[in-house]
């Protein structure tokens, strides 16, 4: 797994890379948290994930709650065909705000 | 102190006859030499020798050696003083077994080492007393001592004492007799008791006559030098087919590292059943032994596993600490394997550390692999000489169309002497390769009872085991991804399946072994036509398949998505307990489109 993180406009973008699993996941999960406590609006550009388990999945689910309770916005941009399967198949592609592109969430985030 | 005997004879009762003298020694010397229960002879001898000589009273006195206080045994006639007890040379009987003399005290009220005070306590009136010591051959057990002539006039005499000083001296081989007896009864039990030791020992071992393990390729031989045996060896299959092995020897012999061997041999098998790591297995037996086992002893020991199972190549891993070097014999060629680490119980491992040692790893390659003690290469041959390593490796080659068996019974055979006893206990322990089918010339892998409902499940195509740990996951869905392509999936459909798979994998960390663990999951995957099927092992105590249900999806929160996402996408899901051993079994069923 490899996550490279930029800011834009005030919105932290992390663009998720590569395999991630319950090895990897923790390191994902510390990263989302860290800014989303931080009140920072995040986007996750996930076009490069080859692999995502329940573990990864659930530290998207954390770090979407966090996001809500601390009234910041929290999206996924970009998402793989294998990512947005295992989305599917655990009935979550409704749950989080999806945009097409990374430039889209970052528009309507940070306005 | 100074004997006191009357010069004068005894007057108005007649000398006692010469032959009643001897009639009387006669019988009592029969009874006291065919007695065992001296308290009851020394008793009836005493009513015998008191009325023989007319004396009022008469007593036993025993001297305990280890308090040196006399004690009165039996008591006859006069006044009741049995349990009475003298300082060794207090009164006359005290000054008698002190210097081991008899003595003949006329008129007590002559004597100094009178002891006025038990005629204070009793008052019995003492004027007369004899007595005699319980002399044996060096030293002396006790005394007689008689007390007044019956008529009041008359007074003990010499030859009255040299009556009694002969009746002492068999009484006192009848007690020295009877503390013999009693000492050899004593080392019969404990012999006994050796025996007993040497026979639960005994069934430590592995019983090779029993039909499970005279299946196994292995076999040992232990003989113990003395009853009890300081050396062990164990051998038992895992659940998986694997076969675990050890052998081990403590320092010394004798009760003591009987002892040590009894609880090395328990912590091996106890702690093999769930340690699948012979490096790691040993490092916590030396880490239990460092804290019990008595300084200065250790144990040196070999602990290994073989996987005969298919596609495993015969593998061996082996941990050796501090033993003898471990012998692979293959094709007419030796190859030694030294130890890595010291012996057990010497060197405590480092404070957070686990202490694991070192492990090799050794494909056999239809060999044979020979593990034995010092007893084997120390033991003296028929020409006196030592065996040595040289000596084994000669028999092992000119045995080498031999079973197992044969060539451990001639080790054995070698290093016994019918004209000297081993000169230390003697234990050897071998495993074959040869009855592993070799994958290589496509043999069909022998199927054991273990995983004959397997067979149901279609052809075998892959087999892979990991330890619970994250950082193997990646592997694991390599394994199912290439079964997948081999059977012609989907690429979504494979991808899929690999994601179930890691789910179910997880499960096991975090349900079955409660986070991430050096035990091992056991995959196993068969295919037949439209379908693949899916075991998954694990080694834990059993789950409750009802905890790890899914959760309710309209419930969003982080985690409990592994179980929905399995039955998402496998067709059957069933949680089984594996048909032998501990553990939990997963079954997953994916059925596939045919192309």
């Amino acid at each position: 797994m490899n996550l490279d993180t930029r800011e834009e406009n005030g919105v932290v973008i992390f663009e998720l890379n590569g395999e991630v699993d319950l090895e990897t996941s923790p390191q994902l999960r510390q990263a989302l948290l860290e800014q989303v406590n931080a009140d920072k609006p995040v986007v996750v550009g996930m076009a490069g994930v080859a692999y995502i388990d329940s573990s990864g999945i659930a530290s998207l689910v954390e770090s979407y709650q966090t996001a809500r309770r601390n009234k910041t916005g929290f999206a996924l941009a970009d998402i793989s065909d294998s990512a947005i399967r295992v989305l599917q198949l655990a009935r979550l592609d409704k749950v989080f705000t999806i945009h097409d592109t990374i430039d889209a969430a970052v528009t309507e985030l940070s306005t | 102190m100074k004997m006191q005997h009357d010069e004068s004879k005894s007057t108005g009762e007649l000398p006692v006859s010469l032959s009643d003298q001897v009639n009387l020694l006669a019988s009592m010397a029969a009874e006291f030499a065919n007695t065992l229960d001296v308290d009851e002879t020394l008793l009836k001898a005493l009513h015998h020798i008191t009325d023989f000589l007319k004396a009022e009273g008469g007593a036993v006195f025993l001297l305990d050696e280890a308090t040196q206080i006399i004690s009165c045994v039996a008591c006859y006639g006069a006044t009741e003083i049995t349990g009475l007890k003298l300082e060794n040379g207090q009164g006359v009987v005290g000054a008698c077994v002190t210097n081991n003399q008899g003595a003949l005290v006329r008129d007590v009220r002559n004597d100094a080492n009178f002891y006025a005070a038990v005629d204070d306590q009793t008052g019995f009136v003492t004027r007369s007393i004899l007595c005699a010591p319980l002399s044996v051959k060096d030293g002396c057990v006790g005394a007689i001592e008689l007390v007044n002539k019956q008529n009041p006039d008359d007074l003990f005499n010499e030859t009255d004492l040299k009556v009694l000083e002969t009746l002492a001296a068999s009484a006192a081989l009848a007690v020295i007799n009877a503390r013999m007896a009693k000492a050899l009864v004593e080392q019969e039990r404990v012999k006994r008791e050796l025996e007993l030791a040497a026979e639960i020992q005994r069934r430590f071992l592995p019983d090779d006559s029993t039909a499970e393990d005279a299946k196994l390729p292995i076999s040992g031989i232990n003989k113990a030098a003395r009853g009890v045996s300081g050396d062990f060896f164990d051998y038992f299959r895992l659940p998986d087919g694997r076969i675990y092995f050890g052998l081990g020897d403590v320092s010394g012999k004798g009760i003591n590292a009987s002892l040590l061997m009894s609880k090395t041999a328990s912590l091996f098998r106890c702690l093999g059943k769930t340690v699948r790591d012979p490096g790691r297995l040993l490092g916590m037996i030396n880490a239990e032994l460092c804290e019990t086992a008595a300084h200065g002893m250790f144990v040196t020991m070999v602990a290994g596993i073989y996987d005969p199972r298919p596609g495993c190549e015969g593998l061996i891993r082996l941990s050796n600490a501090g033993h003898e070097p471990v012998l692979l014999f293959r094709e007419g060629e030796f190859q030694t394997f030294k130890a890595d680490g010291p012996p057990l119980g010497i060197v405590p491992p480092f404070e957070g550390e686990d202490g694991s040692y070192e492990e090799v790893r050794i494909f056999p390659k239809q060999g044979a692999l020979y593990i034995y003690t010092d007893g084997l290469t120390e033991g003296y041959t028929e020409t006196g000489d030592t065996l040595e390593d040289e000596g084994v490796k000669n028999i092992l080659t000119s045995m080498k169309n031999n079973t197992l068996k044969e060539q451990l019974a001639e080790l054995v055979r070698t290093v016994t002497q019918a004209d000297r006893p081993l000169r230390d206990d003697v234990t050897v322990l071998a495993l074959t390769d040869s009855q592993r089918s070799n994958d290589e010339v496509g043999l069909k892998p022998a199927e054991t009872e273990t995983y004959g409902s397997e067979e149901s499940d279609g052809d075998w195509l892959i087999d892979f085991k990991f330890p619970a740990q994250p950082s193997w996951m990646k592997l694991a869905r390599a394994c199912v991804r290439q079964a997948c392509v081999k059977v012609g999936c989907e690429e979504a459909e494979t991808n899929d399946v690999v994601l179930a798979l890691d789910e179910a994998c997880q499960n096991v960390i975090r349900h079955a072994y409660g986070g991430p663990s050096e035990d091992e999951i056991e995959l196993t995957v068969r295919s037949r036509p439209g379908r693949l099927v899916f075991r998954l092992r694990d080694f834990a105590a059993p789950v409750d398949p009802s905890k790890i249900k899914p959760r309710d999806l309209d419930d969003v929160r982080p985690g409990g998505l592994g179980t929905h996402l399995i039955q998402e996408v496998m067709d059957e899901v069933q949680y089984l307990r594996p048909s032998q051993g501990e553990g939990n079994l997963l079954r997953l069923v994916k059925n596939i489109k045919l192309k």
